[in-house]
């Protein structure tokens, strides 16, 4: 009987260790389309990409090549009127700003800008950038941008955005001005190309 | 639990009884560290200033360092402030910091928020005060010391691990760790008087000393009004508070301003032109936290010396961005006033434009956007703005 039960017991462990724990980090496959940021935004990588189990915020995600230090992708999916764009820390203290139904497409580097100093603790950003285009096959707008963090670390940013029936949808791709940026801002560009509602 | 008690006891007195011969001033010519703790201390200082020197949040304007050197000088007399470097750092909060090894950080949140050099000149003398007095090395030493006597007492309260042994070892450790930062906030008092003492020598006016806190306390008010939170309590002490509370700083450094200095000047009108060429820069930097209230407190304060362009389109950012109807009214209104003052202020335009524009008058919007791009045809969001001008090419 004692046996029986070490042997169940045993057996309930194995299962535990060996099938994936819900918040563990995926894969994305190169080729199949998946849904992102619990929403219908749909994405068909070109390459096998990490999606980062970490919630960002309650419609983020983040995805990755190398490690979200040296290269992220984030997708802000059906981020509604009144609803920050990350995780806020503290909602009373340290409020974030929000997506407001009437922003301008032209306002919207703006609020990525304002998230990144308040939620990102970004000490400059810069808009290389912004130009009217096409995403989700909506009129959005594409930008650019360098931003650098408490630590001094200088990044480039690339950007596309659209509101969707008074959503906001958009995806980020962030990675080190040095190197990195460069390497892999065609795939990431690949990703947010493949992007539809 | 007695003999506990004598054990820690004669632990705690140990490195209080090693006396020291009276050191040099840190600052005296090409002064060595003494001790392992001191060139400890002074290699870690070393090497984070060499990645200081080379960051990408430098402000490297030879003009605004060797103003706040010259000030710093003035202060604590050129003697002792020739092996000080001063690094200002773009950062929006408001700080300034020493390293033992004379390294000085100046915030541009800090830059920001005083109004002359009077002001300035406290917290420089503050700053200088900590390394004067070798603050660092004194609070790693009774750290390190406090540390080790509650790992011995650990040890010791393991061998009889009674109910009662317990809670005096965590009596004990929550004591030891209180006093850390009693003795921290004792530290910054020290450095205050040290502070104060030096203006009170200088040509500057000492009165200002305890202005930089009362106005601290307006924009914590302003700041926690605007986000709906109660009023903060500027009187009490938290456990790990890191420095005396604003009122208590206020009330002692009004009491220790000499009183035959409240005639003298307080270089307001030099300071601000110091400022200038960087003003606009730190002010945005503070109007995307998204911190409403304060924000808007420090534009005010900057403004009862009277309203300049950039105060007014940087006051219209901040209402935009907030975006509440009434506030893009206000900010229209904001952003027309910075035009009226400055007509080639081009970012005033387009915030007169977008505002025009999402308060449903975008008629009206049509002829500050097209300002705007005539000032800054090549600017980064031309294509943008040019979308939302009717008749003009995508």
């Amino acid at each position: 009987m004692k046996f029986n039960t070490l042997r169940v017991a045993l057996a309930l462990a194995a299962v535990a260790t060996l099938s994936v724990p819900a918040d563990a980090h995926k894969l994305a496959e190169k080729g199949k389309v998946v849904t992102v940021a619990d929403s219908k935004l749909s994405i068909t990588p070109t390459r096998d990409w990490n999606r980062l189990s970490g919630k960002v915020g309650k419609h983020a995600e983040a995805w990755t090549l190398d490690g979200e230090q040296l290269d992220e992708v984030t997708f802000y999916a059906a981020i509604e009127p009144g609803e920050a764009l990350i995780r806020e820390r503290s909602k009373k203290k340290e409020p974030l700003p929000k997506f407001r139904k009437d922003m301008l497409l032209a306002e919207l580097p703006e609020l990525l800008e304002r998230t990144y100093r308040t939620g990102k603790d970004a000490r400059d950003f810069q808009l290389s950038g912004a130009t009217p285009g096409k995403f989700l096959g909506r009129d959005g707008v594409s930008f650019t941008y360098v931003v650098t963090d408490a630590d001094g670390l200088t990044r480039k940013g690339e950007a596309r955005a659209a509101i969707v029936d008074g959503r906001l949808y958009m995806v980020t791709f962030d990675a080190p001005r040095l190197h990195y940026f460069d390497l892999l801002a065609e795939d990431a560009r690949a990703l947010m190309a493949s992007a539809t509602l | 639990m007695r003999a506990l008690g004598a054990g820690i006891g004669l632990l705690l007195a140990s490195p209080a009884a090693a006396q020291q011969a009276a050191l040099l001033p840190p600052y005296a010519g090409v002064y060595q560290p003494k001790g392992v703790d001191e060139i400890g201390l002074w290699q870690e200082a070393d090497e984070e200033e060499r990645q200081l020197a080379a960051s990408n949040l430098l402000i490297r304007d030879e003009r605004l360092t060797g103003y706040v050197r010259s000030l710093l000088c003035d202060t604590v007399g050129a003697d002792r402030c020739g092996a000080v470097r001063i690094y200002v750092i773009r950062a929006p909060m408001f700080n300034a910091s020493m390293m033992p090894n004379g390294t000085m950080r100046v915030y541009s949140g800090l830059l920001l928020r005083v109004r002359n050099e009077a002001e300035l000149a406290t917290v420089l003398g503050h700053e200088f005060g900590h390394y004067e007095s070798r603050h660092t090395l004194t609070a790693f030493k009774e750290q390190r010391s406090g540390t080790d006597a509650v790992a011995w007492m650990a040890v010791l309260t393991s061998f009889a691990a009674t109910y009662q042994n317990v809670r005096s070892f965590q009596n004990f450790q929550l004591a030891v760790y209180g006093g850390f930062y009693r003795h921290g906030r004792d530290q910054e008092r020290e450095a205050d008087r040290l502070g104060i003492a030096y203006l009170n020598r200088s040509r500057l006016r000492p009165q200002e000393a305890s202005a930089i806190w009362q106005h601290m306390m307006e924009e914590a008010e302003a700041s926690a009004s605007a986000k709906g939170l109660k009023k903060p309590n500027f009187r009490l002490i938290a456990f790990a508070a890191s420095h005396p509370p604003y009122a208590e700083r206020a009330g002692y450094l009004a009491a220790l301003a000499a009183p035959d200095g409240a005639d003298r000047e307080d270089g307001a009108d030099r300071y601000r032109a110091a400022l200038a060429p960087f003003l606009g820069q730190f002010l945005d930097d503070q109007i995307k936290l998204n911190d409403f209230g304060a924000s808007d407190y420090l534009i005010q304060n900057l403004a009862t010396m009277g309203w300049t362009g950039t105060l007014w389109l940087k006051r219209g950012d901040l209402y935009r961005t907030r975006g509440n109807p009434r506030d893009l009214i206000a900010a229209a209104e904001f952003y027309a006033n910075a035009v009226k003052l400055d007509p080639t202020l081009a970012e005033a335009h387009r915030g007169l434009g977008l505002s025009l524009m999402k308060t449903g008058r975008a008629s009206e919007a049509v002829v500050p956007l097209q300002t705007y791009l005539t000032l800054r045809p090549d600017a980064t969001d031309a294509g943008m703005i040019k979308m939302m001008i009717p008749g003009e090419s995508k």
